[in-house]
């Protein structure tokens, strides 16, 4: 396997440039720990500390791409955005983190 | 080729150390009366906090928790929900719960009774004070910062649900609270003389 930091940089060609915002990255990260339980737009919001304009874009871009669903759903009565990964959005985080793990320990 | 038979023997004990950690959580469920529905959001979140709750009480589960977006929360346990919905679902198990263990679901029902906010402001009130070590005003101020979107009232209502949960009092509290309200003890008890 190559370990040189040029090939390394070239097999950044097939992943998906656009999912490369700090924003996106949080997002696809936190997602995929949950799997198909999913987190609702409130905590998402608490948690990552993302304000509701730049939150609400982002989403909508990575579900554009196809790597999130969304759907409302109830709970203690209220209804609620809750945003879950797709097979496609768990399958482009695990090639982008294998990725830059490889790059940044070759880096380091 | 040289047979490994390292590698035969590891596979099933660990599917059947799973399968018991899995059926010793629907026990818990059953004692505590929660009948789970995965295509309900509440009931998912109260099957995570239940299970946290549990834990950090020091009852071992298998699905220990860390903090994601959601809280304190078992990626571990949200694959087995999935995995073996029915399980779940209809409460097949064939492990019993100890006197210790029935104890504690019994006391975690009385407290919280299923809640989902209460269960959720608790379980991570608890996660704070006691894997992070955090005091409680710092614990306070992280739940404050996770769950906004919660009142005040609920946050306190949770936390002190929590407190009565997690934390008995050492001889020490009992000693430093008696003291504390022992003037007015008295203040009654002579008010009453009169």
């Amino acid at each position: 396997m190559p370990n040189d930091i040029l090939s390394i940089l070239n097999e950044a060609g097939g992943l998906n440039a656009k999912v490369f915002s700090l924003v996106r990255l949080k997002l696809l990260a936190s997602l995929a720990a949950l799997g198909p339980d999913g987190a609702t737009y409130r905590e998402l919001k608490a948690a990552l500390d993302i304000n509701d304009g730049v939150l609400f874009a982002n989403l909508n871009v990575l579900k554009e791409m196809g790597y999130l669903v969304s759907g409302k759903i109830t709970s203690e009565g209220k209804e609620l955005e809750l945003y879950t990964i797709t097979p496609e959005g768990q399958d482009e985080w695990k090639r982008t983190r294998t990725w830059l793990c490889r790059f940044l320990n070759c880096g380091a | 080729m040289e047979e490994n038979t390292n590698l035969a023997v590891p596979v099933p004990q660990l599917r059947c150390m799973n399968m018991e950690k899995r059926k010793k959580v629907i026990a818990f469920f059953g004692e505590l009366g929660f009948h789970f529905n995965i295509g309900a959001f509440d009931d998912r979140l109260i099957a995570q906090k239940l299970v946290c709750l549990l834990e950090l009480k020091g009852i071992h589960l298998g699905y220990p928790c860390s903090l994601y977006v959601r809280g304190p929360y078992s990626p571990d346990l949200t694959l087995d929900l999935y995995a073996f919905t029915r399980e779940f679902e209809t409460l097949q198990t064939s492990s019993r719960l100890n006197p210790a263990e029935k104890e504690a679901a019994g006391e975690l029902g009385r407290i919280f009774g299923l809640k989902p906010v209460l269960l959720e402001v608790g379980a991570t009130y608890g996660y704070y004070a006691i894997r992070q070590e955090c005091d409680p005003l710092e614990a306070l101020r992280q739940v404050k910062r996770l769950k906004p979107f919660y009142s005040e009232a609920q946050i306190a209502l949770g936390i002190s649900k929590a407190k009565e949960f997690l934390f008995q009092p050492s001889k020490k509290d009992r000693e430093n609270l008696k003291k504390e309200t022992g003037i007015w003890q008295r203040a009654s008890l002579q008010s009453l003389e009169h």
